[in-house]
């Protein structure tokens, strides 16, 4: 291994000719780094395909860039705004919080307080080593504590109050079960009374910490000489309204909060309520304040809102009872945004090609190559790939095969890993993808491209399927665009979420890159809008429009997703907690919420397997001359793709099926499918209502991917091919295959202006031969 | 190799257990001038009810209170005689406690602690005896005669090594011994002092109001010695060389000066044994050379051993039996002597660290011997003992290994050479039932020593075989250092290996 470790990311992830990139690089070991842009055309190196194909960018870059190590903030908590320093030096005071701990570890969890961990100054509660809740004070040479003798039991409810005299040093620990039928995970049939209530007299006093901490949840103050102040003492678990007082408080008070009553206004310096900001349409960072002072709270590494409380009975949604959606819940092993300082800026010239780019840096025998993707400054081609940018952060820097069981099962074959993972996967510094579980058994719901994201570096190929997925998966589509001489753009998701359908508008036809899973309510919009005006739309992939997927408005470079009820689904969202923080929606499946995607492309998930794909076969109605057109220069019984770098076919990984019943359009032809998947392709959840044997392909007959052609208003149209595999079969004997066949026969057809091929024939059908 | 037969197990608790109420405060209290509570108070959800309850987890300081309050009550029913040796055994606690300080808590190897009491004893006397010093002053006298001779004999303790040190304080004691017996005014009486001050009365002497102040005396004295053992051994002292006694590399390193700690030690444990012979001149009313002879060593000697070194109920069960046998069976005569030595001799055979430690010896055997009959009446992944579900949290996990054995022993019989066969063909893709199901079994194992394929950078088809850890951040391990430079070879390697573990299970 190099002793030079670099690391970098562009942030935005998406860009336009004529704007700018910034690059955020840490490098240890090395001052300075060596800056080269390439344009990647094609990044699986797989010998049966092209290879890896990159051409060097004449672009004036500085010969050297310096860097230096940055710093990474992993887990989510929250900091009072206190420019005042109301919450510091108290001599008397009363911490209290409603709290939902998780995971009980091994190191100290501050839950709430003003703690300063190298100086030993301030106070704390939160949980020490050994599972007890514990106040601690510190006045910077002596540290004091008064916890309870009992520990927590994970994931259920409590109210915790600690009060502190600073005239007599008295000190109180309430601990106060607030399980009931609704809240927790176990009920009150369990013979549980873990309450507690400790008095102690403290020797020593806290002392203001000033600079040295600030008022957090979730975390305490720790500090570096070299990295300056960061969170430490990370809470894993949720955190629902808490408070502070300047006054001890006594049992009847303490009691009266435990129940969730308003606090008294007497001596009350900060009462943060997460339900006092929930809109409609989600919420941010911030947990306001609704004490006399207004001191929110920011929320670092998105902290997640919008779940259930302590209070909660039952609703499915925060937008029908905001104020039983106190929770929220934070993690030790969160991150959403690296917050490195910004280390270069490209300024791309407005006429670089719309392409993807990486910056390749290189020092000391260690190199990284930082993707972007760059779309033309205005509008040039007749034809649009759009990227699926959401997609490439859901799966960024996943762990399935690292951490998931059932991986190898889902895949049917061993994991090959690469050694560039290990890297990334020893440091653990740039967080998980939205297929990840977070240390204490949540599921990551997060995901962000201001973080190193190893699984959109072009040679990447996902350990788990042993060929490229997402970004590297989609360049195989680029390279073959290139080789067949086509001029397009590339688009991405988050332009398409950002400008809808006037992203789409100015293009003749769009093509989806291999896997457009997470989509927007923008996205199905402007998708369904552009279909509707004579758009033509090339749905090439698998598994697409499937999960509710959205963002903040000012904030692309993070997506949100809740996984719950049904479909294939890394994990599995608390009852309560399906909804969206960023927009408010229901999250889930578009199918869950009366759009399949079906309704939009005509074809939906339907089953999925890594161990073997299969060519497509044509189907009778391919000869229908409306649609026979596509199949010029194929033969009548000739398999489509059987061959491939995803797999070995054209038809595999993830496929979708043509389904009247979801919504796929009645015109809709179905001119090719795959057949002969093995039992490792089973049929997919959200289909099985009754569970019974032989769901698998070799006995169900939903197990398979369909080609369909239909038209839309206005001479639009929609050509679809639902698998994964299909593009990854382009590269293949050259770049001349009867995969690419039909990709040009449809191409051609789709960039020419008028009417489509075949559109005369609407007869009914007179058959006399 | 299993013994298949289920034991019942549980049973009611060993010891009291007091229900707590959250309703009401639990106020703890602390040592004063301390962050120390008095009782080592502990409470935990009782795995078996969820029910709160709460028990003292260190019960010591129980036993040392009921001991000595029944040292204390008995002593007014005690014969004169009985009364003496509850006496002396007060006083030699006493000694020893302090001389487990120095040789427990700071490591000093030192055999001059006799010395130090009778130096502090004879200039005690002498200071009473001939300058009139008022008895209560004498403690303070005798401390500082002990503080000024552990200064010196601390000076080369730094210096030698164990046993060198030993011998030295041992020539040390010798030294003082002739020395006495040598000097000109006390040629007359032997080298002893007579007559020294006491806090007894002078008439009370050898009667029983004065045997019993004697025994208050003593009784007091060795509660002070107790305080003081408590004060140096868990406060920041003992602390630092706690830490020190375990590495003494690593406590230089993290900034602990054990060195200085251990001096302190030794010098608060010398004034004390000045102290302490001051008393024992005002105890005898006189003070003789013997203080300063080898077989008084010798016997203070066994008290620690056969006590155990290093903790303080040692020190008091040791001394409690020699002094027993040496001042109460005066019948037996020389004979005591042998009884002591071969107490001392069974103890060191038969103990790791004296009676004191008997108790966690006790434990430790009893769990040796349940893990290994654990051991013997358990097969890995196997069937669940009884006593094994104890510890199991998730009881469904006892269900997955009862199914997984059970699965496995079937899918042993599909391991076929054509099975085999038919892999090595074709790793991927739709198998025959047999494959498939023992396929699906090796997928769906756990992560943790998963066999994974690690691409060897530089060359596409280069592929070494490695084993997941299962933990966040732990690299996996690799498995074989052949290169396979077909992924189909890879595959059906891993498969082998699956195959095999699958066999050997």
């Amino acid at each position: 291994m190099t002793n030079t470790r670099i690391f970098g990311y562009a942030d935005p992830l998406c860009a336009r000719a004529g704007g700018t990139v910034d690059f955020m690089i840490s490098v240890e070991g090395r001052e300075t780094v060596t800056p080269r842009l390439v344009r990647v055309l094609h990044g699986d190196e797989n010998p049966e395909g092209p290879g890896h194909v990159e051409e060097a960018v004449d672009l004036a870059l500085p010969a050297e860039i310096a860097v230096k190590r940055q710093f990474t903030q992993v887990g989510s908590f929250a900091r009072a705004e206190d420019p005042e320093g109301r919450l510091d030096g108290l001599t008397s005071f009363t911490l209290f919080a409603h709290v939902h701990p998780t995971a009980p570890k091994a190191e100290r969890q501050q839950i709430m307080g003003r703690w300063a961990i190298g100086p030993s100054k301030g106070f704390g509660l939160g949980i020490d080593p050994d599972g007890h809740v514990a106040l601690w004070i510190g006045d910077g040479a002596h540290v004091d504590e008064i916890r309870t003798e009992v520990t927590l039991v994970p994931r259920c409810w409590y109210f915790v109050a600690a009060s502190f005299d600073g005239a007599s040093g008295k000190a109180e620990l309430h601990l106060i079960n607030t399980v009931n039928p609704w809240n927790s995970r176990i009920s009150t049939v369990v013979p549980f009374q873990p309450d507690s209530w400790i008095r102690e007299v403290l020797r020593h006093r806290p002392a203001a910490t000033g600079a040295d901490a600030s008022f957090k949840l979730a975390a305490a103050t720790a500090e570096n000489p070299v990295r300056g102040h960061h969170g430490g003492f990370l809470y894993n678990g949720k955190i629902d309204r808490a408070g502070v007082y300047d006054r001890p408080l006594d049992r009847a008070e303490v009691e009266a909060l435990s129940r969730g009553e308003t606090p008294p206004q007497d001596g009350l310096l900060a009462f943060w309520d997460p339900t006092a900001n929930l809109g409609r349409e989600g919420v941010g960072d911030t947990i306001p304040d609704t004490g006399p002072h207004g001191i929110p709270m920011q929320g670092v590494n998105r902290p997640v809102r919008c779940m259930t409380g302590f209070n909660w009975r039952g609703e499915d949604s925060y937008r029908l009872a905001p104020e039983t959606f106190g929770g929220v819940h934070y993690h030790d092993d969160a991150m959403t945004d690296c917050r490195w300082e910004k280390t270069f800026t490209l300024a791309l010239p407005d006429d670089l090609k719309s392409g993807v780019y990486c910056l390749r840096i290189e020092a000391g025998g260690g190199q990284d190559s930082i993707p972007f993707i760059v779309r033309p400054k205005a509008p040039k081609a007749k034809l649009a790939l759009l990227l699926p940018t959401f997609t490439y952060l859901a799966y960024a820097n996943e762990h399935l095969s690292y951490e998931a069981p059932i991986a190898q099962a889902i895949t049917a074959h061993t994991p090959v890993l690469n050694e560039e993972d290990l890297e990334y996967k020893k440091l653990e510094e740039f967080g998980l993808s939205t297929y990840d579980h977070h240390s204490d058994g949540a599921g990551c719901c997060y995901s962000s491209w201001r973080r190193p994201i190893i699984t959109l570096r072009p040679r990447y190929r996902l350990p788990a399927m042993n060929f490229p997925w997402a970004l590297p998966a989609d360049l195989s589509l680029i390279w073959w665009l290139e080789h067949a001489g086509y001029d397009y753009d590339l688009i991405t998701d988050h332009d398409l979420h950002a400008e809808g359908v006037d992203c789409l508008k100015p293009y003749k036809a769009v093509m989806n890159g291999t896997h457009p899973e997470y989509y927007s309510e923008q996205m199905m919009d402007a998708t369904e809008a552009y279909l509707r005006t004579g758009g033509r739309l090339m749905y090439i992939g698998g598994n697409g429009y499937y999960w509710v997927t959205g963002t903040r408005k000012d904030e692309p470079h993070c997506i949100e997703v809740r996984k719950l009820d049904t479909g294939s689904r890394a994990w599995q969202a608390e009852p309560g907690e399906g909804y969206l923080a960023c927009t408010g929606q229901k999250s889930g499946l578009w199918r869950s919420r009366g759009r399949a995607p079906q309704k939009i492309v005509g074809l939906g998930f339907t089953a999925e397997g890594m161990d073997e794909s299969q060519p497509f076969e044509r189907m009778p109605d391919s000869y229908h001359k409306r649609a026979a057109w596509i199949f010029e220069g194929i033969g009548d019984e000739e398999p489509i793709g059987d061959f491939g770098l995803a797999a070995g076919g054209a038809g595999g990984i993830e496929l979708d099926r043509y389904e009247l019943g979801l919504g796929t359009p009645p015109h809709t032809l179905l001119v090719a499918s795959t057949s002969g998947h093995s039992d490792n392709y089973p049929l997919v959840s959200e289909e099985v209502t009754y569970a019974f044997p032989g769901r698998g392909g070799t006995q169900d007959a939903q197990v398979r991917g369909d080609m369909i052609w239909f038209t839309t208003p206005e001479n639009g149209a929609c050509f679809a091919a639902g698998s994964i595999a299909w593009s990854q079969a382009l590269p293949c004997k050259g770049g001349e295959n009867n995969v690419a066949r039909i990709m040009r026969n449809v191409l051609n057809a789709f960039l020419r202006d008028g009417p489509l091929p075949g559109y005369r024939y609407t007869g009914d059908e007179t058959l006399w031969r | 190799m299993t013994e298949k037969r289920f034991y019942r197990i549980g049973s009611r608790p060993a010891e009291i257990m007091l229900p707590v109420r959250g309703d009401v405060p639990l106020a703890r209290r602390r040592l004063p001038f301390t962050r120390r509570h008095l009782l080592k108070w502990r409470s935990r959800l009782n795995p078996k009810t969820l029910r709160q309850e709460r028990w003292l987890a260190d019960k010591k300081p129980l036993w040392w209170t009921i001991a000595l309050v029944l040292l204390a009550v008995s002593a007014p029913f005690l014969s004169n005689s009985a009364l003496t040796v509850a006496s002396i055994f007060c006083i030699f606690t006493a000694i020893n406690l302090l001389w487990t300080l120095i040789i427990g808590t700071a490591g000093i190897f030192s055999l001059a602690t006799l010395a130090v009491v009778g130096i502090g004893a004879y200039a005690s006397a002498a200071l009473n005896v001939y300058l009139g010093l008022p008895w209560p002053l004498m403690f303070l006298a005798g401390g500082v005669a002990g503080l000024i001779v552990g200064g010196f004999l601390a000076l080369p303790s730094t210096r030698l090594d164990g046993l060198y040190y030993a011998l030295l304080t041992m020539g040390f004691a010798e030294i003082c011994r002739v020395f006495v017996q040598q000097l000109k005014p006390l040629t007359p009486m032997n080298g002893s002092i007579n007559n020294v001050g006491s806090f007894i009365p002078r008439d009370w002497f050898l009667q029983r109001p004065g045997l019993l102040l004697g025994f208050a005396g003593a009784f007091v004295l060795m509660l002070l010695a107790l305080l003081t053992f408590r004060i140096v051994n868990s406060e920041r002292l003992g602390m630092l060389l706690q830490t020190a006694r375990e590495d003494e590399a690593f406590a230089e390193a993290v900034g602990i000066d054990y060195r200085r700690a251990r001096l302190h030690v030794f010098l608060i444990s010398s004034a004390g044994l000045g102290v302490i012979g001051a008393f024992y001149a005002q105890f005898y009313g006189s003070i003789s050379p013997a203080v300063f002879s080898l077989d008084q060593l010798m016997l203070l000697f066994a008290m620690i051993v056969i006590g155990g070194l290093g903790r303080a109920e040692g020190a008091a069960i040791g001394t409690a039996i020699v002094v027993l046998i040496d001042k109460g069976l005066l019948d037996l005569g020389p004979l005591r002597i042998l009884l002591v030595a071969a107490i001392m001799l069974a103890v060191t055979l038969l103990t790791h660290n004296g009676l004191a430690g008997a108790r966690n010896q006790f434990r430790g055997w009893r769990q040796r011997r349940q893990s290994e009959a654990r051991a013997r009446r358990s097969e890995k992944g196997g069937e669940v003992m009884p006593e094994e579900a104890i510890e199991i949290e998730d009881k469904q996990a006892i269900y997955y290994r009862r199914f997984q054995k059970r699965l496995r022993d079937r899918l042993k019989a599909l391991i076929t050479p054509e099975l085999i066969e038919e892999h090595r063909k074709r790793p991927l893709g739709q198998h025959s039932d047999a494959l498939s199901r023992v396929l699906n079994h090796f997928r769906r194992g756990e992560v943790a020593d998963k066999y994974a394929i690690l691409r060897q950078s530089g060359q596409f088809h280069a592929y070494k075989i490695v084993a997941f850890s299962g933990v966040r951040g732990a690299p996996p391990r690799l498995v074989d250092d052949r290169v396979y430079t077909d992924i189909n070879e890879a595959y059906h390697a891993v498969f082998l290996l699956r195959v095999n573990d699958l066999m050997e299970s």
